[in-house]
């Protein structure tokens, strides 16, 4: 499996840029690429699993609401990511599988507090035979 | 990231650039820029010039889309943005001409207390300072509420506050619309939205959120100074926040609900991040309803942060706040999309005026003003980086006439966070702030970093640019002596 992913420069706030094989790997590699932002996620153990499911009108619409969903989990639930199993992915719906633990301030290092996911400069796309994706996060 | 603005361009005045909205067939007004040749050349590698064009393409904007000399690139609209609407006409509101810290604002204390004495005790102060206002990603404050209060704070803000006690009816007077939009609708904030700020109404947050101990450096009107209470060489509290985790989702939630907007209206939009319904249609005040009920959670929020800040100075200093002349100069909002009446071309219009990292600055004798501040104009209040200056201006009537009463909101970045970051390694920016004799306190470990005084424009550049062009006029100097970060 090849895929990568890493944090991108950006004038006020943060994005991140990856590459995989397949949309899946790149939705995975972006969830766990805003988790480790949130909360780097070496501190966070794998003891509890959790579904998210959104449906959109198409890819790029679908990658915002997926690493909203992420986020939403981490800042509303305060439920910490250790791992991110992405089912299914389509232009229309994405189906994953969080795993994490409940928010414990004695060993999860708060790192940024991201305001939202933005749809500037995005961009979700096959190219040159692997998925790219890119996307910035408003810190 | 930030691109530069190949389009045409061109300088009005020593304060003033144009872009023509012959630049593109989808603006529908120009582009106006008010920088300086301090300014200009920063303000033209960013990539906030193309977002002014892009907003000059929104349905039924009216005159100009215009951006302040602290612009830098935002989501869709530029930070520094100001953009009004012509409500009756099918104009629309855009949650990304808000922002998603719906309301950040200012709050300034004057005081008494000489900076003399306040230094000789500057390190003990800082570091209680420090302990009592909760600071910092996540962190929750002193205060719990229940949800139907939350209901209450959305949409009473600091009016409810005060009928419990927490703020002062002084307060209320000066601060921007009384603490309380009116509209805002409790119903329309998710239950997401309610959740992520729940326990956060009385905290200061992260990112470039602050609390500082300041003093008057340097009074440039005599008379809005003294009607404001400030004093040179007296100290003053200064507290930036917004909305927290309660704003953010509720932009989230908009930006996502509104998606289909555009195409159900008709609207092209050249940015995602620009969409948005007409204002006066179903969405658009569904919208204005939820960021109304954010923007008075956030004057509720910095209103708790000036009792929590009344409280520490009182037990620290062994004197009540009166003793102290503790008292609220004013409170701003600068991330925020308000319905105002304004004239244009001789012509008195509603309009959905969108101030997204830009301040309200009313002239003397606005109606809207309080009885204080009438005769001399509303104060407006700019932080500036913490090794600098923050500053105190008043509205003028150049504002009216050109910016729908709108000035800057404050130094602007010029570095990326993580440019900061490579650029304070090896460094102790704590320490250097100290060498100029401000004390700084952050919780996270790369806020100082981050918000190093290099990250920003030269806040004094940004000011002499609204002062000259006389959208606001300069009244004191404000110099950081303690620093307390997220």
């Amino acid at each position: 499996m090849a895929r990568s992913c890493h944090i991108i420069d950006h004038p006020a706030d943060v994005g991140l840029e990856a590459q995989a094989d397949s949309v899946e790997e790149l939705f995975e590699a972006l969830a766990e690429g805003l988790a480790d932002i949130v909360c780097p996620r070496r501190t966070v153990a794998a003891r509890r699993r959790r579904a998210i499911r959104v449906d959109s009108p198409d890819i790029e619409a679908a990658a915002v609401d997926f690493l909203s969903a992420v986020l939403k989990a981490m800042q509303v639930d305060h439920f910490m990511v250790a791992a991110v199993k992405v089912a299914a992915a389509t232009a229309n719906s994405v189906s994953a599988e969080l795993s994490g633990e409940g928010y414990d301030p004695s060993r999860h290092e708060i790192a940024a507090e991201v305001k939202g996911v933005t749809y500037h400069q995005l961009k979700v796309a096959r190219q040159d035979g692997e998925w790219y994706g890119r996307v910035i996060f408003d810190l | 990231m930030g691109k530069a603005f190949e389009g045409k361009i061109e300088q009005i005045d020593a304060n003033r650039w144009r872009i023509p909205r012959s630049n593109r067939p989808d603006m529908r007004v120009d582009g106006i820029i008010y920088s300086n040749q301090a300014l200009i050349a920063d303000t033209l590698s960013g990539g906030g010039v193309e977002q002014v064009a892009n907003v000059a393409t929104l349905p039924g904007i009216v005159a100009a889309s215009l951006a302040m000399p602290d612009i830098h690139w935002g989501y869709g609209f530029c930070i520094g943005g100001v953009a009004a609407t012509d409500v009756d006409a099918g104009g629309v509101v855009s949650p990304g001409g808000v922002g998603y810290d719906i309301n950040c604002g200012v709050r300034l204390v004057r005081s008494d207390l000489p900076v003399e004495d306040v230094r000789k005790r500057i390190k003990e102060l800082v570091d209680q300072l420090f302990r009592d206002l909760p600071a910092g990603v996540g962190v929750g404050g002193p205060f719990e509420f229940s949800r139907a209060e939350i209901a209450k704070i959305l949409e009473g803000g600091s009016r409810y506050l005060a009928d419990r006690g927490l703020a002062e009816p002084a307060d209320l007077s000066v601060t921007e619309s009384g603490g309380c939009l009116e509209g805002a609708d409790a119903g329309a904030v998710s239950h997401e939205a309610y959740r992520r700020g729940a326990d956060q109404c009385g905290t200061l947050g992260s990112g470039n959120h602050f609390a500082e101990v300041q003093y008057v450096e340097q009074v440039y009107d005599e008379q809005a100074a003294g009607a404001m209470g400030l004093e040179r060489g007296k100290v003053t509290f200064m507290i930036h926040c917004g909305s927290r985790g309660l704003g953010h989702q509720v932009c989230d939630d908009y930006i996502k609900s509104l998606r289909s907007s555009p195409a159900k209206y008709g609207i092209t939009l050249p940015d995602r991040q620009l969409v948005c319904a007409p204002a006066d249609s179903g969405e658009g005040r569904q919208y204005l309803g939820a960021m109304r009920a954010a923007a008075n959670f956030a004057w509720a929020n910095r209103q708790l942060l000036l009792q929590i800040l009344r409280q520490t100075l009182a037990r620290f200093f062994g004197q009540s706040a009166a003793a102290m002349g503790l008292r609220q100069v004013y409170d701003v909002a600068h991330n925020i999309a308000k319905i105002e009446t304004h004239v244009v071309d001789g012509r008195k219009m509603k309009l959905c005026v969108h101030r997204k990292g830009a301040t309200r600055a009313f002239p003397p004798g606005h109606a809207e003003l309080c009885d204080a501040y009438r005769g001399i104009g509303q104060p407006v209040l700019i932080p500036g980086d913490m090794g600098t200056a923050s500053y105190v201006l008043i509205g003028a009537q150049t504002a009216m006439e050109q910016t729908f009463g709108s000035t800057c909101h404050g130094a602007g970045r010029v570095l990326s966070r993580q440019a900061a970051i490579a650029r304070a390694r090896g460094r102790r920016i704590d320490q250097e702030l100290a060498a100029a004799g401000i004390i700084a306190r952050a919780r996270g470990r790369t806020g100082l970093a981050e918000e190093q005084p290099e990250a920003y424009k030269d806040v004094d550049a940004v000011v002499d640019c609204v002062h000259q062009a006389g959208l606001s006029h300069k009244v004191a100097r404000l110099r950081p002596i303690g620093v307390i970060k997220g």
